[in-house]
């Protein structure tokens, strides 16, 4: 959050508690001593009650005009809405929470509630467990708090194959939900005492790998949870350690890959209610999470869960295209190249220019900090050679203090460029993104195509390059319009109304998944959409096999 | 192997082997219907008299034949708090897990911790004595898995 | 992990950032902490300006028993107007910090130590006053010290959870530190049964200087006249009792006993669940082998039947 925004959030904050007379300094200390628990902040009555005429003070007048807004947007979406619950046929109660629905300008800060609220009810905890990266922190936060390797060392050698932690699919490698990998704890009875303590996670864990004794695990594979003993105290950690939270005090929002058998819901949501006893549990897909995330965009004008998801991290990209909340199993994409293969395509390139320092390290600094997307290679050689200006420097300083000169040079733009030509890089995958995207809509089914076009939001790291988003519309756009015409010459003069295609770029797209879960998470109507430890002893574990949509229309 | 719990397992093991002789039988209630008559409990022509088998009170074996299915019942021995909680959690443990123990029953019969149910299906399918070999190095290894478990406690 | 820190882990990682010269960012986090401690860390005005902000359940409590003074002691010159919504702020300038790394890194400690030094204000007390009655009793034979000497201070009460607290009463020979602690499963009460006699246990073993642990499903003794403490009768409620005696009550050790106290409780519970999951692990790796003897009942040429990916078996039909 930057600054300039703090003054007019603080006004929105106060203005949405319809305060109506009260300084905002004495609005906002009030709620200490009046939180009383159960008291519910009812927006419902906060819209009847009105602002008071503005007085004397400039900042009163900035709150009446951010209330007029907020009123005048209220009334938009509400008509907006009012037009879809028809179609829906969806009871109006049930409806998004109105704290949720666009403001002038959407934050976080924004929908925020008041502090002393969020005291008696407790942060939901949002944990996105990657294959790569783990990603947990508070919902309302903008950021997560802790970003650390999904791995364990514990005692004892590794396992399998041990680090690459690869996003790759493997043949052969079915999950076991029974085993749950225990296989390489075969020694469980001889164990006493506290060895099963003696574990490390995250940063710590690749540190304590290194030294003798411990042995490295990822216990996710390709997304999916493979060693359920390694996961459980993978998040038995991150809780108690960093987190610091008691699980019974708060709600949790968890993310699971697309096509996560439901199997693997009920092993979390077992671990979850028995072992940590946590007070309730929201699993959601990571795909969903990043369209939610797009909200945060000016573009996004209605926030409907219906888009395309091109989330590219460092293992495996995935093309995957959501309709109202739910994935489209059948039409789901992966390539095969993603922010490793970019690495190992910038140290290919350093190495065959002689360089003084090709590390996978360097490769991967010079791909972050210099890389970005041109419109078009050819031109953008020659702009190269015409201005040497655009080649730089990059100075590693390696552990002893000897500082190594780096030139960057045309992998800035190349880099990127695998994604759109991989023939530059792989002989074996050579379809572009972009037709990937298109052929991933042309399969869904047909009455979504146009809102997936409409809508095709970026998540992950590797699509953080500068112009990503842009070419991708460009070229996505010409594969549709080249159809277009061609349907128009074969339709003998037919005229084609056209067809949408937005590419979506936002702010919190390197952890788009997590961010939308922060802010869903923090919604007042976030724990209804929850399933309860005592709903959960009620009906057993299948009770997660389905959750109501959150964030969508309908719901519970 | 203590000294009582040798015939006890063997005294399981004939039982059983005597009990598992089922065959097909359709349902005489319900037309083009096949369920386990023991379950049903529709027609007592084909329902066996139940067998209990008991090592001491806290210990016990219920066993009940029917023409195409049987049900056993395993009463675990739980002497204490500890051992009771964690015979609750390993047999729901498992119980959770019932679709792909095939025999497993979802639900123990009520007295005892867990329930196998045994139909005409699964002994075509399965080796019979193989089945029974599973059930008593069940019962041998659920004893051995709470008292380690307990061990862990203390 | 056997014990836990007693600092917040992001509070601290944040300041040693901030403070190891990296350049000022705009930090705006809510962070919670155990016992439905919130913090907010933010940096309001400026870049290089960061405000801390604490929020406790039981800060009524703890102002009674002195928290004001110790956190003024311990954070004097970082002591900030309170944000609206909390209970406690500090501020600390980036252009206004210590030289040394080592000097920093303890003052990011001291930050993410906020929550242990406001909890630790009551048991501060408590102490002092055990030094006091002790001065007293000394005067005295035990047979005619006066009836006040004799029954050691008051009782005082942090409600520093919704239905539990902590109880703290010193007298000439020791202080009593009372846990009520609420277990909401069967299981996590046998569990904690088990931990508990542990803890006697063990100082009847090995450790003869544990302090002595007492663990009963009624109120003790000691809190026959506290308001507020309540007989269920239900056993859900457990008393743990600490009694702490003179060699505990050093003014050295006090920092440490005092730390490791407030810990207790999220130690214990974090125990609990860890022990569940090794219980867990246990029970996969015996369903895995039970399976596998189940297995062996197939006939081996049985090949019918095949695996979707979710791992469901089924058969197919008609071969």
């Amino acid at each position: 959050m930057n600054n300039k925004r703090t003054h007019a959030t603080n006004a929105t904050a106060a203005a949405s508690q319809g305060d109506s007379g009260m300084t905002s300094e004495t609005k906002l200390a009030r709620p200490v001593n009046c939180n009383k628990r159960g008291v519910n902040w009812q927006p419902a009555r906060r819209r009847l009650a009105g602002p008071s005429p503005p007085l004397h003070s400039p900042s009163r007048i900035v709150r009446w005009h951010c209330w007029e807004l907020r009123n005048q947007a209220r009334n938009v979406i509400r008509n907006v809405h009012r037009r879809r619950h028809r179609r829906h046929r969806i009871p109006r109660a049930r409806h998004l929470h109105e704290s949720l629905l666009p403001l002038p300008s959407v934050s976080l800060r924004a929908v925020r509630r008041p502090p002393s609220i969020m005291a008696n009810q407790t942060p939901a905890v949002v944990m996105d467990n990657g294959t790569g990266f783990s990603k947990l922190g508070f919902a309302g936060n903008d950021s997560p708090s802790f970003v650390f390797p999904t791995a364990i060392a514990t005692k004892g050698p590794a396992g399998g194959a041990g680090g690459s932690g690869s996003g790759r699919p493997a043949v052969g490698n079915k999950p076991s939900f029974l085993t749950g990998g225990a296989g390489s704890g075969g020694h469980l009875s001889s164990k006493r005492g506290t060895e099963d303590l003696d574990f490390f996670i995250g940063d710590e864990a690749i540190a304590a790998s290194g030294g003798p004794g411990y042995g490295l695990h990822y216990p996710i594979r390709h997304g999916q949870i493979e060693n359920w003993d390694h996961m459980e105290r993978f998040w038995s950690n991150s809780i108690f350690k960093y987190l610091r939270v008691e699980p019974e005090d708060h709600y949790f929002l968890l993310t699971e890959p697309p096509l996560n058998p439901p199997e693997n819901r009920e092993n979390t949501a077992e671990i979850f209610f028995e072992s940590f006893n946590c007070a309730g549990m929201y699993i959601a897909v990571q795909a969903v999470l990043a369209l939610a995330a797009s909200w945060t965009s000016s573009k996004v004008q209605d926030r409907s869960l219906t888009g395309t998801v091109i989330d590219s991290g460092d293992g495996v990209t995935h093309v995957i295209p959501v309709a109202e909340g739910y994935v489209i199993g059948s039409s789901i994409k992966s390539i095969p190249i993603a922010g490793r293969d970019i690495t190992y395509f910038v140290q290919s390139l350093l190495r065959d220019r002689g360089e003084a320092d090709s590390s996978l390290k360097t490769a991967q600094e010079i791909k972050e900090e210099y890389c970005y997307v041109c419109p078009d290679i050819v031109k953008e050689f020659s702009k190269y050679d015409r201005d040497r200006s655009r080649f730089a420097k990059h100075v590693v300083t390696h552990p002893n203090g000897r500082q190594v000169s780096v030139d960057v040079g045309y992998e800035r733009f190349l880099a990127p460029e695998i994604f759109f030509n991989p023939e530059i890089y792989s002989s074996d995958f050579l379809t572009p993104l972009p037709t990937v995207v298109d052929g991933v809509i042309q399969q869904s089914p047909i009455d979504v195509r146009r809102g997936l076009y409409k809508n095709i939001v970026l998540s992950g790291g590797s699509t953080l390059y500068k112009d990503f988003g842009r070419r991708l519309q460009r070229d996505i756009k010409q594969l549709v319009d080249a159809r277009i015409r061609a349907s128009e010459v074969r339709s003998g003069g037919a005229r084609s109304g056209g067809l949408d295609v937005q590419v979506i770029t936002h702010k919190r797209q390197r952890h788009g998944p997590w961010f939308g879960g922060s802010l869903l998470g923090q919604t007042p109507e976030f724990r209804s959409y929850c399933h309860t430890k005592a709903e959960y002893q009620e009906y057993g574990p299948s009770i997660v096999r389905r959750f109501a949509l959150l964030g969508g229309p309908g719901g519970a | 192997m203590s000294q009582s719990l040798r015939p006890y397992l063997q005294c399981v093991r004939s039982s059983l082997t005597a009990a598992l002789t089922l065959s097909n039988f359709a349902s005489q209630t319900a037309e083009r219907h096949n369920v386990p008559e023991i379950e049903a409990q529709s027609s007592p022509e084909v329902l066996l008299t139940p067998l209990t088998i008991a090592r001491n009170e806290n210990e016990r074996v219920l066993i009940e034949p029917s023409i195409n299915s049987v049900r056993i019942s395993i009463k675990i021995k739980q002497a204490d708090e500890i051992e009771h909680i964690l015979v609750h959690k390993f047999t729901r443990f498992l119980t959770q897990r019932a679709e792909s123990f095939f025999i497993l029953r979802r639900k123990p019969i009520k007295g005892y911790d867990i329930t196998f149910l045994i139909t005409n299906f699964h002994t075509e399918e399965m080796l019979k004595h193989k089945l029974v070999d599973f059930i008593i190095q069940f019962m041998e290894e659920v004893d051995k898995e709470i008292s380690e478990m307990k061990l862990f406690f203390d | 992990m056997l014990l836990l820190d007693y600092q917040n882990v992001l509070i601290q990682s944040v300041l040693t950032e901030r403070f190891s010269g990296a350049p000022p960012a705009s930090i705006d986090q809510t962070v919670s902490d155990f016992d439905g401690v919130t913090f907010h860390i933010s940096t309001p005005e400026t870049k290089t300006q960061i405000l801390l902000s604490i929020q406790i359940r039981c800060f009524q409590d703890l102002v009674q028993y002195g928290a004001e003074e110790v956190l003024q002691r311990e954070y004097g010159q970082y002591v900030a107007p309170v944000e609206p919504g909390f209970d406690f702020s500090v501020m600390v300038d980036l252009e206004n910090i210590p030289e040394t790394k080592e000097e920093r890194d303890a003052l990011a400690l001291k930050f993410a130590l906020l929550k242990r030094n406001a909890m630790a204000a009551p048991f501060e007390q408590a102490y002092q006053e055990h030094y006091q009655l002790r001065e007293e009793a000394s005067k005295f034979t035990s047979e005619e010290a006066p009836q006040g000497v004799q029954e050691g201070g008051q009782v005082k009460a942090i409600h520093y959870r919704e239905e539990e607290a902590i109880y703290l009463k010193a007298s000439h020979d020791r202080v009593t530190v009372i846990f009520s602690t609420v277990f909401r499963e069967e299981t996590d009460r046998v569990f904690g049964k088990v931990f508990i006699q542990e803890f006697v246990d063990a100082r009847r073993r090995a450790i003869q200087n544990a302090p002595q642990v007492l663990f009963r499903n009624d109120p003790p003794l000691e809190l026959q006249d506290v308001p507020g403490v309540r007989n269920t009768g239900t056993g859900e409620i457990g008393y743990v009792t600490f009694v702490l005696f003179p060699r505990h009550l050093t003014p050295q050790r006090m920092a440490d006993v005092i730390s490791h106290i407030q810990t207790f409780r999220d130690y214990f519970h974090y125990h609990i669940k860890a022990s569940k999951a090794y219980i867990h692990s246990r029970m996969r790796k015996r369903t895995a082998d039970f399976l596998q003897v189940l297995r062996r009942a197939r006939p081996e040429n049985e090949e019918k039947e095949r695996k979707t990916a979710s791992g469901r078996t089924f058969k197919v039909q008609g071969n």
